[in-house]
């Protein structure tokens, strides 16, 4: 293989890394935080490329236009699931187990509720549309024009969110409600505004990835749930609740999906992932990134 | 009602339902039998799925896995040796898997049991389907030697029965109170000298015998399996949800579900399916929400109490509101005197 070849090999994988990281990063602030494994994850990604497929197809507005808005729109979808169930499940639930055991069905209700909400309105057939389809070189190399842009938005997303949680004041009070909660209610930091703020902001994440992934690929109301593995996959390679171990987990396991999938058979994808995520669930259930002293 | 007298009721109610199943068939359409066989199904399914992880309080989501490898070994066996015995060779195949994936997760709890054992279900039905397709050259399987109707309308009512019979004894015995023990807190049920890793795994293998049972005697149905059908992870889910809903630490509230979601799956599912499973949805998160012990924990005290929360949230929202409302009078006068 050419180093050309190899060099593509590997963008192809970091492209769909991107979009792993973001979504990634969306379930592992809603887990990470709350202690909410939401299952439904996928389910609002496909609900925000739906969003941007419809708008784009029926009104003609520019995919880019729809990013805000399926943000906007998921976020307050986030906020008001979070009122509905998981305000009363945190209020209700005695200990952390069982709070998990029950957000996790609650979850499980929310993606049969939207995922078929979505395909009884639009049908279970493939869409897609065609954004900004022309090849561009480098050198050598081709990519599709929006394919990169795809790539360039997620990482852009990503590095917003991390930088938001780094730099920023309320970014300090969610990592330290991550690190204890009973600690930083103490100091002051507001649960009750924190936490569905920050469902919003999860969710609005994954219908971002949506919105991306339109560009570039067909959508079905079914194509959530792959998602959903995939970055329950990138979360425990990460660790669960590390922001930085989820974007190097997502971009890790686009590449080794791209070189499995070139150096065997595509019909292993599926099979590679789970045996990854079994393998490192079982031997490093922290993730591979931790370092030892990390206990909290 | 004392011990006795439960144990007396729960065995008259057990038998009067299956003298009435027995009966069934005789008289009642072809529809009505293979609708209560969808019912025997996920009774037997869901009531021994509640067995261990109603008690224990491990959610597995494996039960698909199980069923698929009993429906893969009876669609194999079948044309070597009869009926029961491949039905059998289902249960104990799919016990000795549990055993395996048992001994790999069962010291996890909470949130990476469940989604572990989901990912090794999908694991199982990803590699078979693998394997069938390198190395069988085939998609799926047609089972060319099906016993008759009546023989898999009683195998599978066995497999209910026995299933319910097993959890009437199992929850009266020490190995029952052995798995409420760890339900309850895991920790001190070992410090009271309770062997969890074993009891845990004996019971994730008798949930996995009767799931894989159950899968040898309805893949006779289909007469053509292939892995996306019989690995269906929607049949685990159903389970577990059927389980939930009813109450999964119940002994009746399993089947009171199972009768109720088969009757809704046969009558919705063909004309609005995805008006059924988003009911589904909704009745789950409902059911987590509102009645957490599930539908057999319904008293007339549990409408009492919704009653009351209603009522006291209505108040609460009342108060703040005057409250509200006081604070824009204060601000209002302010300004005014300011003026």
């Amino acid at each position: 293989m050419s180093a050309t070849a190899w060099i593509e090999l590997i963008a192809s994988g970091l492209i769909t890394g991107g979009i792993y990281a973001l979504v990634a990063l969306g379930l592992n602030l809603q887990y990470g935080l709350m202690r909410i494994l939401n299952i439904a994850h996928g389910e609002f990604l496909m609900l925000g490329a739906y969003l941007t497929w419809a708008a784009t197809t029926l009104l003609g507005l520019s995919p880019l236009v729809m990013l805000p808005l399926s943000f906007g729109v998921m976020f307050g979808v986030g906020v008001v699931v979070h009122r509905l169930c998981f305000k009363r499940l945190t209020e209700t639930s005695l200990t952390l187990d069982i709070f998990e055991a029950r957000g996790l069905m609650v979850s499980f209700g929310l993606m049969f509720l939207v995922q078929n909400l979505v395909s009884m309105v639009w049908g279970g057939d493939l869409r897609g549309y065609d954004y900004l389809t022309d090849p561009v070189h480098f050198g050598s190399m081709q990519f599709a024009a929006n394919k990169l842009l795809v790539f360039a938005l997620a990482l852009l997303f990503s590095a917003g969110l991390i930088a938001l949680l780094k730099f920023t004041l309320l970014g300090k009070g969610v990592r330290a409600l991550m690190q204890s909660p009973t600690g930083a209610q103490l100091v002051g930091i507001d649960t009750k505004r924190l936490h569905p703020l920050m469902f919003g902001i999860g969710l609005g994440l994954s219908a971002l990835a949506g919105c991306l992934l339109s560009m570039t690929y067909t959508i079905a109301p079914a194509m959530g749930e792959p998602y959903t593995v995939t970055a329950l996959i990138v979360i425990t390679l990460g660790g669960f609740g590390s922001m930085g171990g989820a974007l190097a987990g997502g971009l890790l396991l686009g590449v080794v999906e791209a070189l499995g999938m070139h150096f065997t058979s595509p019909s292993l994808k599926m099979l590679l992932s789970y045996g990854v995520f079994i393998a490192v669930l079982l031997l490093r259930p922290k993730g591979l990134f931790t370092r030892k002293t990390r206990d909290a | 009602m004392p011990e006795r007298k439960v144990l007396w009721r729960d065995l008259l109610v057990l038998a009067a339902l299956t003298g009435w199943a027995l009966a069934l068939p005789h008289y009642a359409s072809e529809f009505v039998a293979s609708l209560a066989l969808t019912c025997f199904m996920y009774i037997a399914l869901a009531s021994s799925w509640a067995l261990f992880c109603g008690l224990s309080r491990y959610l597995s989501l494996a039960t698909s896995a199980f069923f698929g490898i009993g429906a893969y070994t009876s669609a194999l066996a079948l044309e070597h040796m009869p009926w029961l015995h491949a039905v059998a060779l289902g249960a104990l195949l799919a016990a000795a898997v549990a055993l395996l994936m048992g001994a790999a997760v069962l010291h996890l709890r909470g949130t990476y049991f469940a989604v572990l054992t989901f990912g090794m279900t999908e694991l199982i039905r990803h590699a078979l389907s693998y394997f069938e397709k390198q190395v069988s050259g085939t998609v799926g399987r047609v089972l060319t030697i099906v016993p008759e109707r009546n023989t898999v309308y009683l195998t599978v009512l066995a497999l209910a029965v026995l299933a319910l019979a097993t959890s009437i004894a199992v929850r009266r015995s020490r190995f029952g109170l052995a798995l409420a023990g760890i339900g309850s807190d895991e920790q001190r049920a070992q410090t009271l000298g309770v062997g969890t890793r074993s009891v845990k795994t004996a019971g994730f293998a008798l949930t996995a015998a009767f799931a894989g049972a159950v899968g040898a005697a309805m893949a006779v149905r289909w007469t053509y399996i292939d892995p996306p059908t019989v690995f269906n992870p929607f049949i685990g889910f159903q389970t577990v949800l059927i389980a939930l809903i009813g109450g999964a630490t119940t002994l009746w509230g399993p089947l009171i579900a199972a009768i109720v979601f088969s009757l809704l799956a046969e009558t919705l599912r063909l004309q609005l399916p995805q008006l059924y499973m988003m009911a589904l949805g909704v009745l789950l998160i409902l059911c987590v929400l509102h009645l957490p012990g599930g539908v057999a924990s319904l008293r007339w005290s549990t409408f009492a109490a919704w009653w009351r929360d209603t009522r006291q949230w209505w108040r609460e929202r009342r108060e703040e509101d005057t409250e509200q409302e006081r604070k824009a009078r204060r601000q209002r006068d302010r300004e005014t005197r300011n003026v």
